[in-house]
C-alpha cells in the first residue's frame, strides 16, 4: 500500500486552506465584531497563551485522563462480556436480549441518569467513557468469535484445549483485526462522549475549556478547545489504524 | 412454431437475399502498455453470410472477445474494415446486438423491463413495444417470468433473458461473448439447445465465441479457430451439417478431434522470425 | 425444559435480577432512594405523563427536530454527493472540507455555533443537520463511483443518451447506498437531537426534559425518558429498514 506523497497531499488540503484564507480575509474586513469572526492570527495567539501557561496542559491531561481509565474498563469488561456471550449459549441468551436493548439508547441519553448516581465529578465522567466503549467493543468480539469458523473450535476440542491457551493462542489471533476495530470505534465514541459530558458539566478538561469559553464570549478559547479537540480525536484514530495495521500483519491481503 | 421435422439448411444457400451479411478485411488492433506496442488481434479477414451462425474459438489471449467487441462497435480503434451489409460500422448501433458472459440485465428492473429498456430509443407506438416484448419473451421461454427481478432468476433463465433484450431490436446481427460460460454443465446443455432453437426462429446471424469446442460445433455453421498473441485465424472449419444438431453425430465428433488437435498444437516462435502461422481461408472438407 | 422456554427465561433472568437489585436499593434508605427510584414510582412517573400529554409532547418534538434536520442534512448530502460523483472538480474542493470538518465531533462544533447563532431552535437544527450531513453525502458519493462499468456498457449498445445513463443506470446504482447513508444520518439525528437538547436549554424535548429531571433529582422521569429514546430510536431504525425492504425490493436478500 502506498503513500500519497506530501506533495499530493497538501494539493487535496488546498481546498481548506482556502477556506482558512477566506476566513482571515472576511474576519480581517472588521465586518463581524472580533468576538465572532476572530483573526486566526488570535487564535494562535490564544493557543500559544494556553499552552505556555499551562492552562491547556491540564485542561488536556485531564480529559485524557478521563478518556483512557474509562476506555480501559469499558474495553476490557466489553471484550470479556463479548468473548463470553459468543462463547457461551447460556451466557448468549442470558444477556443478548437486554445488551441489545440497551444498545438502542444512544450513550449520550445516559449522561443525566450518570449524573444523579456519581454527582459532577471525574467518576461519572470515567462512567460515561467506559459505557461508551462498552458497546462497540462487546459487540465487535461478539461477532469475531461468532465468525471463527467451527472448524478451529473443533479441533480445540478434540485435542482438549484448556480455556486459556485455547483463548490465547487460537481465540486470539483470529479475532484481533475485528476487535481492534470495534475498540477504535469505542475509543472516538469515548471521546465524544467525554467532551460532551465535559461541556454540561464538569470543573476541568477541554470540553469545560470550550464552555467557560463560550459564556465569557472567548470565540479564540473556544475554537481552540475545537481544533485541539478534533485533532485529539484525528491522532486517536491513526494511532488505532496503525495498531491495527501492525498486529494484523499475518493476514494475507484479502 | 418450428416444425422440428423440417429441417433447416446451412445459412445463405438458400431463400431470398437477406440483412445480416458481415465483412470483415484486414482488421488489426495494437495497443500501448507501459511504453511497449501490443497486438491483440492481426489482419482478420471474415465473410459472414446473413443468418449464419459463426462461432468463434481459441485460447485466452487470441482477442476473440475483442473482436466481438470491435464488431458490435464498443471498441472503435482499430485499423482495416468492418462492413454490416456494405456499410462501415461506426460506434455501437441498434442492428448490431451483444449478449456478454455476465447476463448484465439491470437488477432494478425485472424482466419485462429489462427488454422493454433494449427499445427505449427506437421511436415505437406503445402497442408495437408489447407486443415485440411478449414476442421475445415467448421466444425465449420466459412469458411467465416477467415481472421477476434478476435476482430471483437462475443463470440459465438470466441468460435467455438477456438473449430476449438483446434480440427485441430485431439486429441483423447478434454477437455472444461466451454466453454460457458462467452457466454449470447441464444447464449449459439445456441452453444451447435453446439458443439452437431461439437462432432456428429468429434467423438473425450470430457471431459466437467459446470456449467450449462442443458448443461451438453443435451450434455453428462454421467455427473460425484463432491463434493467440497475436490473434490470428489459424483455421476455418465448415460443418456441413442440418439443424437442428444431433450430437451424437460422427461428423462432430471428427471435426472436434481436429480442431483440438489444432488449438493444443505448440505454438510457433513469433519473437524475431518472420515465420506467420498460415491464415488459410479455405474450408476444410470432409471426406464423404 | 424446551430450548424456547429456556431461552425466554434465560432472556428475562438478567433484568428480573437487575430490577431485583435496583428495588432492593431503593430500600436502603432516603440517601439512595433519590438514586434509585422505587419501581412503582417510575411505573407511576410513565403514566402519569403519558396522560397528561407530558411524553407526547416531548417525544414529538425530539422527532420533529430530528427528522426535520434528517430532511435538511440529508437533502443537502444527498445533493452534495451527486455532484461529487458527476462533476470532479467540484469532488475535489468540497471532498477535502468535508473530510476535515468530519474530524471535528458535532458536539465540538457546538459552543461555536452557540457563539454565532445563539441559543435558539435555529442553532440546534443546524447542529442536528450537520450530523445527518455526513454520512449521506459520504454514502452518496461512494454510491455514485460504485456505478459498474459494465452496466454502462450496456447503455452504450442501446444508445443511451448521458440524461439517460444517469436516471436508468447512475442513479439506481447508487440507490442502495444512498440508502445507507439515509439510515446512518437518521440514526445520528436522533442522537444528535438528544445531544443538543442535553447541553443547550431547549424549550421542548426528551433530552431537555431529561435534564430538567436530573436537576430537580426526579430519576423516575429520567428513567421514562431514557426508555422513550431508547424505544423511538430502535423504532426509526426499523421503520426505515421496512420502507428500504419496499422501495429497493429488487435487491437480493442479504446473505443471497
Amino acid at each position: 500500500m502506498h503513500r500519497p506523497s506530501p506533495g499530493k497531499a497538501a494539493i487535496r488540503l488546498a481546498p481548506v486552506l482556502g477556506l482558512l484564507v477566506l476566513w482571515e480575509i472576511a474576519a480581517s474586513t472588521g465586518i463581524w465584531p472580533r468576538q465572532v469572526l476572530v483573526p486566526l492570527e488570535q487564535v494562535g495567539a490564544t493557543l500559544f497563551a494556553l499552552g505556555a501557561s499551562g492552562e491547556l496542559e491540564r485542561h488536556l491531561s485531564a480529559s485524557l485522563y478521563r478518556l483512557a481509565c474509562g476506555f480501559l474498563a469499558g474495553s476490557l469488561v466489553g471484550v470479556s462480556t463479548g468473548v463470553a456471550m459468543a462463547l457461551s449459549r447460556n451466557v448468549h441468551r442470558l444477556l443478548w436480549p437486554t445488551f441489545t436493548c440497551i444498545r438502542q439508547v444512544p450513550t449520550i441519553a445516559f449522561i443525566p441518569l450518570l449524573i444523579l448516581f456519581f454527582d459532577v465529578e471525574d467518576s461519572f465522567k470515567i462512567v460515561i467513557v467506559s459505557v461508551a466503549s462498552f458497546f462497540p467493543s462487546a459487540l465487535a468480539t461478539h461477532d469475531a468469535v461468532r465468525d471463527i469458523p467451527a472448524s478451529h473450535r473443533e479441533v480445540a476440542r478434540l485435542y482438549r484445549m484448556p480455556l486459556a491457551p485455547f483463548l490465547a493462542r487460537v481465540i486470539l489471533p483470529a479475532t484481533v483485526p475485528q476487535v481492534l476495530t470495534g475498540l477504535r470505534l469505542g475509543l472516538t465514541r469515548g471521546w465524544l462522549s467525554l467532551v460532551a459530558a465535559e461541556l454540561l458539566a464538569a470543573d476541568s478538561g477541554l470540553g469545560q475549556m470550550m464552555e467557560m469559553g463560550r459564556q465569557l464570549f472567548q470565540i479564540d478559547v473556544v475554537l481552540c478547545g475545537v481544533i485541539v479537540a478534533g485533532l485529539i480525536g484525528f491522532l486517536l484514530d491513526a494511532s488505532m489504524v496503525r495498531l491495527e495495521r501492525h498486529l494484523s500483519r499475518w493476514r494475507t491481503a484479502t | 412454431m418450428t416444425d422440428p421435422r423440417h429441417l433447416r439448411e446451412p445459412a445463405g444457400t438458400t431463400g431470398p437475399s437477406r440483412t445480416g451479411a458481415v465483412r470483415i478485411a484486414g482488421l488489426s488492433k495494437r495497443y500501448a502498455m507501459s511504453g511497449k506496442s501490443m497486438t491483440v488481434l492481426d489482419d482478420i479477414n471474415l465473410s459472414i453470410r446473413p443468418g449464419e451462425f459463426v462461432s468463434i474459438v481459441g485460447p485466452s489471449g487470441c482477442g476473440k472477445s475483442t473482436l466481438l467487441r470491435l464488431i458490435v462497435g464498443l471498441d472503435t480503434d482499430y485499423d482495416g474494415e468492418i462492413r454490416l451489409d456494405d456499410t462501415r460500422v461506426a460506434g455501437t448501433g441498434l442492428e448490431r446486438g451483444l449478449v456478454f458472459q455476465d447476463h448484465r440485465l439491470f437488477p432494478w428492473m425485472t424482466v419485462a423491463q429489462n427488454v422493454e429498456v433494449a427499445l427505449l430509443n427506437q421511436k415505437l407506438p406503445k402497442e408495437r413495444r408489447e407486443r415485440l416484448i411478449a414476442e421475445h419473451l415467448a421466444l425465449v421461454g420466459l412469458s411467465d417470468f416477467g415481472e421477476a427481478y434478476p435476482h430471483q432468476l437462475s443463470g440459465g433463465m438470466a441468460q435467455r433473458a438477456a438473449i430476449a433484450r438483446a434480440l427485441v431490436n430485431e439486429p441483423r446481427v447478434l454477437a455472444l461473448d461466451e454466453p454460457l460460460g458462467a452457466l454449470d454443465a447441464l444447464t449449459r446443455v439445456k441452453v444451447q439447445a435453446e439458443l439452437q432453437r431461439i437462432w432456428m426462429e429468429a434467423g438473425t446471424t450470430m457471431i459466437m465465441v467459446t470456449h467450449d469446442v462442443d458448443e461451438a460445433l453443435f451450434l455453428g455453421d462454421r467455427v473460425v479457430v484463432m491463434s493467440p498473441r497475436p490473434g490470428r485465424i489459424a483455421r476455418v472449419v465448415d460443418v456441413d451439417l442440418p439443424h437442428p444438431r444431433d450430437r451424437a453425430s460422427p461428423l462432430l465428433h471428427r471435426l472436434k478431434d481436429e480442431i483440438l488437435g489444432e488449438l493444443t498444437r505448440e505454438p510457433r516462435e513469433e519473437d524475431g522470425t518472420l515465420v506467420s502461422f498460415p491464415a488459410r481461408s479455405s474450408h476444410s472438407r470432409s471426406p464423404s | 425444559m424446551s430450548l424456547r422456554l429456556r431461552s425466554v427465561s434465560l432472556a428475562l433472568l438478567f433484568p428480573a435480577l437487575v430490577l431485583g437489585w435496583w428495588e432492593w436499593e431503593s430500600r436502603q434508605g432516603a440517601g439512595h432512594a433519590y438514586a434509585f427510584a422505587p419501581l412503582e414510582q417510575v411505573a407511576r412517573s410513565f403514566v402519569e405523563m403519558l396522560l397528561d400529554g407530558r411524553l407526547l409532547l416531548h417525544a414529538g418534538a425530539s422527532l420533529q427536530r430530528a427528522l426535520t434536520a434528517l430532511l435538511i442534512g440529508g437533502s443537502i448530502g444527498i445533493a452534495t454527493g451527486i455532484a461529487m460523483g458527476l462533476w470532479r472538480p467540484f469532488d475535489r474542493t468540497a471532498g477535502p472540507i468535508v473530510t476535515t470538518m468530519r474530524q471535528v465531533p458535532i458536539l465540538g462544533w457546538l459552543p461555536l455555533v452557540a457563539l454565532w447563532f445563539g441559543n435558539g431552535d435555529g442553532a440546534k437544527l443546524l447542529l442536528v443537520s450537520l450530523s445527518a450531513f455526513y454520512p449521506t453525502v459520504l454514502n452518496t458519493q461512494k454510491g455514485m463511483q460504485a456505478v459498474e462499468g459494465k452496466l454502462a456498457e450496456v447503455g452504450r449498445l442501446y444508445g443511451f443518451t448521458r440524461l439517460q445513463s444517469l436516471r436508468l443506470i447512475a442513479w439506481p446504482s447508487a440507490l442502495p447506498l444512498i440508502f445507507t447513508g439515509i439510515s446512518q444520518a437518521l440514526a445520528f439525528a436522533w442522537i444528535a437531537t438528544i445531544g443538543v437538547e442535553l447541553l443547550f436549554s431547549a424549550t421542548a424535548g426528551l433530552g431537555t426534559e431529561m435534564m430538567a429531571a436530573q436537576v430537580a433529582a426526579r430519576t423516575d422521569v429520567v428513567l421514562v425518558c431514557v426508555a422513550c429514546v431508547g424505544v423511538m430510536g430502535f423504532a426509526l431504525n426499523q421503520l426505515f429498514a421496512l420502507l428500504r425492504a419496499r422501495l429497493l425490493r429488487w435487491q437480493p436478500a442479504p446473505g443471497n
